[in-house]
């Protein structure tokens, strides 16, 4: 059809909607995630020029190759891939609609000789007759005949699966359906991480990827962390009991294991790790210098006041490995008006470097608890990614499963009134070779049907190619 | 009866049933190629029998799984499922001679499941990352692509070996069985054959890959992460999407296309072992 709109839109759509600049894209992605999976990703320049030459150190950088899924060149190859979807979608669909939709054009036997599968018998027998015979045996073999007016001759399709040349459509959108949902997640989304021991409450979550941190509405509460392990020391299952605080008010609890998060107002909580943390710590101070003892007990993060002086004396960071010399507390010496300083305090090694400012410390008694890991994430795109799946599965089960095929009838009247030519032709998408053994048979039986009975003489005219696609 | 036993009887009827299509195709003589389909059946269900025991085995061990968690075990897997579509291609299409790959596949899985010293064939308690009901969707459909993906690789070489020889005009064998002898299906035909077998596997590979991250979603609140064994299933994914939409291009259907089965192939088997022994990611525990 060269003067279609369809085709003029193929034109002006050109390169873009081209068969050719899908397989480079297919390559070419191909080619970039192999890149990705074979060079480090997420790797600071500086550890880049650890690794490699400057020369190739710069070019990585350059290319963006550390940060790979997420550079720029990366996005237009997916960009692209998504023009060129849209660019075939918009100039095929419209012929497809067509095609479905449209009413059978008038044939004749001449035309359905022209199709690669066809076949020609004439029969001596009167066109009513010849014509209930050929319905009732195109029937049987490939479905439902739907009659179409002609004059003086009867002409009939026979088609399955018209609907079947949509599939590939299907699979096209729910490729871009996947892709525009990733894309919403990205931009309307987040995703962070949260430490809560057991008993704290807390709405910050620390964004991925940067230092910052965002506000939930509402509060979550760990109530309890519990882990348990094989007799293989394997670990068995990671279970946080949480509860959410809305306004105040305790709106839901409920336990999370790996595998099955909980989700409240769109913002999913996932168990992801654990770790131990220091709830507070006993400690002795020693001055050296009078060797009178100080007894201390100090929560994490709180200062709390030597006695006896007008200093103050807080826990700052905990370790459970410091170095492999077992667990160390951070102290942090504050002195009104001066600058502060800190020290490492190895709890399990009691040693002569353990002193901080003019005292000696012995940590007496360490008082740990469980922290939980949460994957906190809000992902509105997900839906769309969900359908894009089900669409997709769904698209290529059918493309695989289902076929177009038609089968045209025609039988005409002889010039003597006396014999009828049938003309049959048909047309697969898929699975040709077993279509034209059925249109064989088809054709087998007429024959021996219609022309090799009993009955006057009559001529046979065999007009059979075969498909092109046997060939 | 063990699982253990039944699985090493399995790998020897896997070797019997490559000897028997391999000699079959050789000598053209196609008793020998019923008698490999027989032990091929015979094979897979001692297999089928041995993957039974063992998931009954690892409830009476109290771990309760789904033998589908750990490298031999998927090995196994990946045998039984070359097998099982292999011969449910064979019967669909009544051609017996391209056995020889599919059986020869189905031993070397099982073979290197069994001898290799990388491959703990112990029955392991799930992690929590894996305890999920999408452990067994997820494994078996993307080893039921990989399986189509490996027929047809088979399929591609007998395709090309057939084309080239046409071409250089070698003379058929004579014929010593009469109607024994084997005939390979034709060049459109095997065309055609690898065709279905692309488009069966890429279905279940995109199941596969939909049901890995909707499973990652749960376990790990990603869909797609970018992880390697991800990666390396994206990019096998847009090889035989290459390969399906390069059939419709002009002087690409035959013999790029199996060219194009062949790396797509090459793609299945570095998901599946270079991403596990080679990079590192989320995947690790396929590694044992």
């Amino acid at each position: 059809m060269p003067n279609d709109k369809g085709a003029s839109w193929g034109v002006r759509l050109g390169w873009l909607s081209s068969l050719k600049l899908t397989l480079i894209l297919f390559f070419a992605l191909a080619g970039a995630s192999l890149i990705g999976t074979l060079l480090p990703q997420g790797l600071s320049l500086v550890e880049l020029k650890n690794h490699f030459s400057p020369t190739i150190a710069f070019l990585i950088d350059l290319l963006a190759l550390n940060n790979l899924y997420h550079s720029m060149w990366f996005r237009i190859l997916l960009l692209l891939l998504c023009v060129n979807l849209i660019a075939c979608t918009v100039d095929r669909l419209p012929k497809t609609v067509r095609l479905i939709r449209r009413f059978e054009d008038p044939f004749d036997s001449q035309k359905l000789s022209r199709f690669s599968l066809s076949s020609s018998i004439s029969a001596a027998l009167p066109l009513e007759k010849v014509q209930s015979f050929v319905k009732s045996a195109v029937c049987e073999t490939f479905g439902q005949l739907c009659e179409i007016q002609s004059a003086g001759s009867f002409c009939a399709v026979s088609e399955q699966g018209r609907w079947s040349r949509l599939m590939v459509y299907g699979v096209h959108i729910s490729v871009l359906i996947v892709l525009v949902g990733a894309l919403a997640g990205s931009y309307l989304g987040f995703k962070g991480a949260m430490n809560l021991s057991e008993g704290e409450t807390s709405d910050k979550v620390i964004l991925a990827g940067g230092e910052s941190v965002l506000e939930l509405p509402f509060m979550v509460r760990c109530d309890k962390f519990e882990v348990s392990f094989y007799d293989t020391g394997a670990p068995k299952e990671f279970r946080s009991d949480l509860a959410i605080i809305d306004k105040g008010r305790e709106v839901l609890k409920d336990s999370i294991i790996v595998n099955d998060p909980l989700t409240y107002e769109g913002i999913t909580f996932y168990q992801a790790n654990y770790g131990t943390t220091l709830k507070g710590a006993e400690i002795e101070l020693t001055d050296r210098d009078s060797g009178a003892k100080i007894q201390m007990s100090l929560p994490m993060l709180q200062p709390v006041n030597i006695p006896g002086t007008g200093d103050q004396l807080a826990i700052t960071d905990y370790r459970q490995d410091l170095m492999r010399f077992g667990q160390a507390v951070e102290l942090t010496y504050v002195k009104a008006g001066q600058q502060s300083s800190s020290q490492w305090i190895l709890a399990d090694r009691p040693f002569h470097g353990n002193r901080i400012e003019n005292y000696q410390v012995r940590v007496s008694r360490i008082d740990t608890g469980r922290f939980t890991g949460l994957e906190i994430k809000k992902d509105p795109g997900i839906w769309l990614v969900w359908a894009g799946f089900i669409l997709m599965t769904v698209g290529i089960g059918l493309t695989f499963y289902s076929s177009h095929r038609k089968l045209w009838v025609c039988v005409e009247p002889d010039k003597k009134r006396k014999k009828s030519i049938i003309t049959l032709a048909g047309r697969a998408s898929r699975n040709a070779p077993a279509f034209e053994e059925k249109f064989r048979a088809l054709c087998a039986r007429l024959e021996n049907e219609l022309v090799n009975p009993p009955s006057p003489p009559s001529e046979k005219r065999g007009n059979q190619k075969d498909t092109k696609g046997a060939k | 009866m063990t699982s253990s036993l039944l699985l090493s009887l399995t790998t020897f009827a896997y070797l019997l049933c490559t000897v028997l299509y391999l000699s079959g195709t050789v000598f053209s003589y196609r008793p020998l190629l019923g008698a490999g389909a027989v032990s091929g059946a015979a094979a897979l269900l001692m297999q089928t029998g041995g993957i039974g025991l063992r998931w009954i085995e690892s409830y009476r061990m109290g771990y309760g799984h789904a033998p589908l968690s750990n490298m031999y075990e998927s090995l196994v897997f990946a045998s039984w499922a070359i097998m099982v579509i292999y011969l449910v291609f064979e019967w669909r299409t009544k051609q017996r001679a391209l056995g020889v790959f599919p059986a020869l596949f189905s031993f070397l899985a099982m073979a290197y499941a069994s001898f290799s010293k990388d491959v703990d064939s112990k029955i392991q308690p799930l992690v929590p990352a894996l305890k999920s009901n999408w452990l067994i969707a997820h494994v078996m459909t993307c080893f039921l692509g990989y399986a189509a993906f490996a027929v047809s690789f088979g399929l591609s070489i007998v395709y090309l070996v057939k084309k080239r020889s046409i071409y250089v005009g070698k003379p058929q064998n004579p014929n010593p069985h009469g109607a024994l002898q084997v005939s390979l299906p034709s060049v459109s035909q095997l065309e055609w054959f690898n065709y279905q077998l692309v488009l069966f596997g890429f279905l279940w590979l995109s199941i596969g890959i939909i049901t890995g991250s909707i499973w990652a979603n749960s376990a790990w609140g990603t869909y797609w992460s970018w992880d390697p064994k991800e990666t390396w299933s994206l990019i096998t994914w847009l090889i035989y999407a290459a390969l399906l939409h390069a059939r419709n291009m002009q002087g690409w259907k035959g013999e790029r296309v199996a060219w194009l089965s062949i790396i797509g192939f090459g793609c299945v088997l570095f998901t599946y072992f270079g991403v596990n022994f080679l990079l590192s990611g989320l995947h690790s525990y396929a590694r044992q």
